[in-house]
């Protein structure tokens, strides 16, 4: 697990990156609300300077990759795939209703799900009966608490007995408080570190 | 006719209803007639509609003096109104003269509630006399060929405009005027306000500084003596009335002995929730007033309120529980006693509701203070003295509101399209940005065409466009819709609306408190207690339910704080028990007697401080390390100081505080111990670095971050939805927060980011006040009190849960502390 909220697998040599929501700075600017454009730059060099640190054979974004109907940011995101080396695969989620065929055009995979041993790959967090699930979505976070009427709410990686929640990669994405039980593991991120969180009731 | 011949017209008015016209509204009839503008001060009930309204008619007689016969169509007056709810009763009125006096014009409302079908007529053939409101003029502006409509309007009244002075509504208002000088070149432009420290401020700010408006102009006050009574509940038993709390019901029983001997008694709550749960207690405790009673907030329907009101008129009601949604407009002769329940925090507040009782002339008012707790004896104690002496607060009027001018240049922009030159001239002349500079206007202008300041080869931003001859204009319907939906919504947080699942609307909540129901939960709203069912299509529906609950809708909107004057007297009160003296102005209240036993309390192991001397109290209870400091000056004040000192002790040693406020002082509540000697000695206190001090402190940050919401919201960055419809645009819906990290982020140079800095130390934290009070404190003794238990006057403080937080420690410090911390739970 990565502070930016990315996963890399070691053995299969994949990073595993969720919910990045490309164009959404654009789409909301074409729509007449002056969202900062250095915003959008930060996503591809987020992106670029994880990449050359895990140098991985594979890329596996658990959707929500685009935000919205294709807009400028495309001309960006074509030249940032160009630019690596590393085989990319798109596990299809609710907002990525750009076509198909233009993700082919950039030897992007493109998948409904992904089955690796025993582990599955989704956008959407779902149950399985054999298998371990990896995905996105939610962009969970959780509130931390403490003496003096202190309080945190930070992003988290969100671990269950079946599956796992990434954090939302992409910046300008918000976030969504989950309460987690006493059978989870909470990873919190944060801009330099991850630190585990111990829960108790 | 001639000018006498037209006051003899008026007064034969007043004859025949055997009424006599007040000095105040013949001098305004005359200044009107002169073509004079101006501000009118005068309270409500004082027959100040007719000060106005038949200057206009006068005026249009004498220009037509065919108008029995003859009616010459067009919008001959504009009269604003901040709230809508009052349109009604202006309306009445203006038709009562129009018609008694023979004329053939027309009266007419143009508010959020009109029909669109009744709209669409009004812009074929608009009424000569227009009510309406600050957003729907906007909305006029944002028309088509407004210019036209506005060509022969004679004059604009400013109704309350007190209450719009001071908020954002008052600048939307500014701007429309502005315009409306260079359209109408007959206009005059007066105002109404109630009193207020700052008069003739108030009417600067209305015509615009240094205009020729402004030159031509005069102040008329009404000089109406009225005498107010003001009486205090005070507990029987002293000692069993609690430390804090905020809903006052421990003295429910002793209002029923004041209903029962009025004929109508107002109960003014400062929160809707507070009104809601006292309407419930009420007919709990005593179900024979079931009928007899009502309640008025501003979030119940409008067809409910109109009722409660057409009910106190016709004194069909013993009482009604009721908020500020009554404070102005309306009036209610048969209103005989007015209850305010807890602090309201205001001089000018309390005149206004007390003025509600006794409407007739020569009729003294009374007004009852109910205390929520006892230290707010004190506070009645102190209200005694301000309506004795009539001091009265200042309404700060906003300056450099950038996001309304971005509102206002956009709305130009979607009707007829705008010049720049043109209107900067115009724009420059107004109170709000008399400083504005041309860098900050080209700002302004690539910020609404470019959405930034330089133009990106890939970027696809679109709003305003400039056209071949210059003109700045909006040609993409979408941008024009949104812009309209987003104008009336300079104000609250996302409404849902409460409806019944079969139909019926209730009225609405926000969204904040809906997001923490689940299906089946009860709550009471509108006096009823509903069963929550779903949210759709941004509405909640509910069902009737038998069950019983506790939970009421919070509204977000307003914690009040002390003014300046309230907090001066509140301290004058205490320092009489500090320091009695024998003197007649040094004698006690009723209120501050029956506090006795507080104050032996209190000084059981503190003091109550004198003049001189500046309490600190510190000790530990399971919540932590509590270290509180008393000022006296407001929560506002407050607020600032505990982040600034906050800031201050942070730089001595890493550490994380949550900060508490009320009126009466502040606490820095930690989980370790603050070296208080290390305080003093520093002489933290200081006016030195004051203002960047306070830009550190991460409290400012959060503060400004809340600013950024009404910002990004009137300024067009955030789309709140079309309100009722059933149109998904939940693509572009965002959250001003995060908008506001990524401008951090990426953009800090941004005037609306700036802005909500600088709203953050002018209005939240009233920098100017806190200067004074660093000061005042710099000349007093300093007693620090460590207690072993907390003390009667930090209770009310240590208990409140709303809390700010303020750090300098590192995340990773905090993180790891607060993780143990739930492990030993």
């Amino acid at each position: 697990m990565h502070n930016s909220g990315a996963l890399f697998w070691e053995k299969k040599s994949m990073l595993i990156i969720s919910d990045v929501h490309l164009g959404k700075v654009s789409h909301f600017r074409k729509f007449g609300s002056a969202v900062p454009q250095n915003a959008i730059h930060k996503n591809f060099e987020l992106l670029t300077s994880i990449v050359t640190q895990f140098n991985p054979g594979h890329i596996c974004f658990l959707g929500d990759l685009f935000h919205s109907s294709i807009n400028s940011e495309w001309i960006l995101f074509e030249q940032w795939v160009t630019s690596i080396k590393s085989q990319i695969i798109l596990v299809v989620g609710n907002h990525d209703i750009i076509s198909p065929k233009k993700y082919e055009a950039l030897n992007i995979k493109l998948a409904l799900e992904l089955l690796i041993d025993k582990f599955l790959l989704t956008h959407h967090p779902e149950e399985r009966e054999g298998f371990y699930n990896f995905s996105g979505h939610i962009h969970p976070a959780i509130k931390l608490k403490g003496l003096g009427k202190q309080a945190l709410k930070l992003p988290c990686f969100y671990i269950g007995v079946q599956q796992m929640i990434l954090p939302a990669f992409g910046i300008f994405t918000g976030t969504y408080t989950l309460k987690p039980t006493l059978k989870h593991k909470v990873f919190i991120i944060s801009k330099d570190e991850i630190f585990k969180v111990d829960i108790i009731s | 006719m001639n000018r006498e011949e037209l006051y003899a017209i008026a007064e034969n008015w007043f004859q025949e209803n055997s009424w006599k016209p007040f000095k105040f509204q013949k001098d305004t009839w005359k200044a009107f007639l002169q073509g004079k503008n101006g501000l009118l001060n005068a309270p409500t009930g004082s027959g100040k509609t007719y000060a106005l309204w038949f200057p206009i008619i006068l005026n249009y007689i004498k220009s037509n003096p065919e108008y029995q016969t003859k009616h010459k169509k067009g919008l001959k007056a504009i009269w604003i109104t901040p709230l809508r709810a009052l349109s009604d009763e202006i309306r009445q009125s203006a038709e009562r003269v129009s018609k008694d006096l023979g004329t053939q014009m027309t009266v007419g409302i143009r508010t959020g509630d009109t029909s669109t079908k009744e709209r669409a007529s009004q812009k074929e053939n608009m009424p000569d006399l227009l009510i309406t409101t600050p957003e729907s003029l906007q909305l006029l502006l944002a028309t088509k060929g407004y210019a036209k409509i506005f060509k022969d309007c004679t004059a604009v009244v400013v109704d309350e405009w007190h209450e719009l002075l001071g908020t954002k509504r008052g600048v939307q208002m500014e701007l429309a005027l502005s315009r409306l000088k260079s359209t109408s070149k007959k206009l005059r432009i007066w105002g109404i306000s109630a009193t207020i420290g700052n008069l003739d401020q108030a009417r600067e700010v209305l015509l615009g500084t240094e205009s020729t408006a402004l030159e031509n102009s005069v102040l008329i006050k009404a000089k109406l003596n009225k005498k107010i009574t003001v009486k205090s509940v005070i507990p029987k038993k002293m000692e069993t009335f609690p430390w804090r709390g905020h809903l006052g019901l421990h003295l429910l029983e002793a209002i029923v002995p004041i209903i029962n001997n009025s004929k109508t008694t107002l109960l003014f709550t400062n929160t809707r929730s507070q009104c809601e749960i006292w309407f419930q207690k009420i007919l709990e405790k005593h179900p024979e007033y079931a009928g007899n009673i009502a309640m008025h907030h501003g979030s119940i329907n409008k067809e409910t309120r109109l009722w409660v009101e057409q009910a106190i008129r016709n004194a069909s009601l013993k009482a009604v529980v009721c908020t500020s949604s009554l404070d102005l407009g309306v009036d209610f002769a048969p209103v005989e006693t007015v209850i305010q329940i807890g602090g309201p925090k205001g001089v000018a507040r309390f005149l206004q509701r007390a003025g509600r009782s006794g409407h007739r002339p020569g009729k003294e008012s009374v007004i009852y203070f109910l205390p929520t707790h006892a230290i707010e004896l004190i506070e009645a104690s102190a209200l005694q003295q301000a309506v004795k002496h009539t001091v009265v607060e200042d309404r700060i009027p906003y300056l450099n509101s950038y996001d309304v001018l971005l509102q206002y240049l956009t709305t130009l922009a979607i009707s007829d399209g705008f010049y720049p030159e043109a209107i900067y001239n115009e724009v420059v002349k107004t109170f709000c940005y008399q400083a504005l500079t041309k860098e900050e206007w080209q700002w302004l202008l690539n910020f609404v065409v470019m959405g930034s300041q330089s133009l990106q080869t890939y970027d696809e931003y679109k709003k305003v466009e400039i056209e071949a001859d210059g003109k700045f204009k909006v040609n993409n319907k979408g941008i024009a819709m949104r812009h309209r939906f987003q104008i009336g919504t300079i104000v609250g947080d996302a409404n849902l609306t409460v409806k019944y699942q079969k139909g019926g609307y209730i009225g609405s909540v926000e969204e904040f408190f809906v997001s923490k129901l689940s299906p089946g939960d009860i709550f009471t709203f509108a006096g009823r207690n509903l069963e929550f069912i779903r949210i759709k299509d941004m509405q909640v529906h509910v069902r009737n339910s038998s069950k019983k609950t506790n939970k009421v809708p919070s509204w977000m909107g307003g914690r009040l704080t002390f003014s300046a004057q309230m907090s001066d007297l509140l301290r004058e009160e205490l320092y009489k028990v500090a320091s009695p003296n024998p003197s007649k102005e040094g004698e006690l209240s009723i209120e501050l007697k029956s506090l006795k036993h507080i104050f032996e309390r209190q000084r059981k192991e503190s003091i109550v401080p004198k003049p001189n001397e500046f309490l600190i109290e510190t000790f530990k209870t399971r919540d932590g390390y509590h270290h509180i400091f008393y000022p006296f000056e407001g929560r506002f004040v407050h607020e600032a100081m505990g982040s600034l000192l906050g800031y201050r002790i942070s730089l001595l040693s890493p550490i994380t505080f949550s900060l508490a406020f009320n009126d009466y002082g502040f606490e820095l509540l930690s989980d370790q111990k603050i070296d208080m000697q290390q305080v003093l000695d520093n002489n933290l206190f200081s006016t030195d670095y004051m203002l960047s001090d306070l830009q550190k402190s991460l409290n400012a940050t959060e503060m400004a971050r809340r600013k950024f919401r009404d910002i990004a919201i009137i300024s067009g960055l955030v789309f709140t939805g079309y309100p009722n419809k059933n149109i998904k645009m939940k693509h572009l819906q965002s959250n001003s927060q995060l908008l506001f990290d990524v401008f951090r982020d990426y953009e800090h140079d941004n005037l609306l980011f700036k802005q909500a800095f600088t709203e953050t130390f002018e209005h939240q934290l009233e920098e100017g006040r806190l200067r004074l009070a660093l000061e005042r404190i710099a000349e007093q003794e300093i007693i620090w009190k460590a207690c072993e238990k907390p003390t009667p006057f930090s209770f009310p403080i240590i208990t409140d849960r709303l809390r700010e937080k303020l750090s300098s420690e590192k995340l990773a410090n905090r993180i790891k502390r607060m993780t143990v911390i739930l492990m030993k739970k």
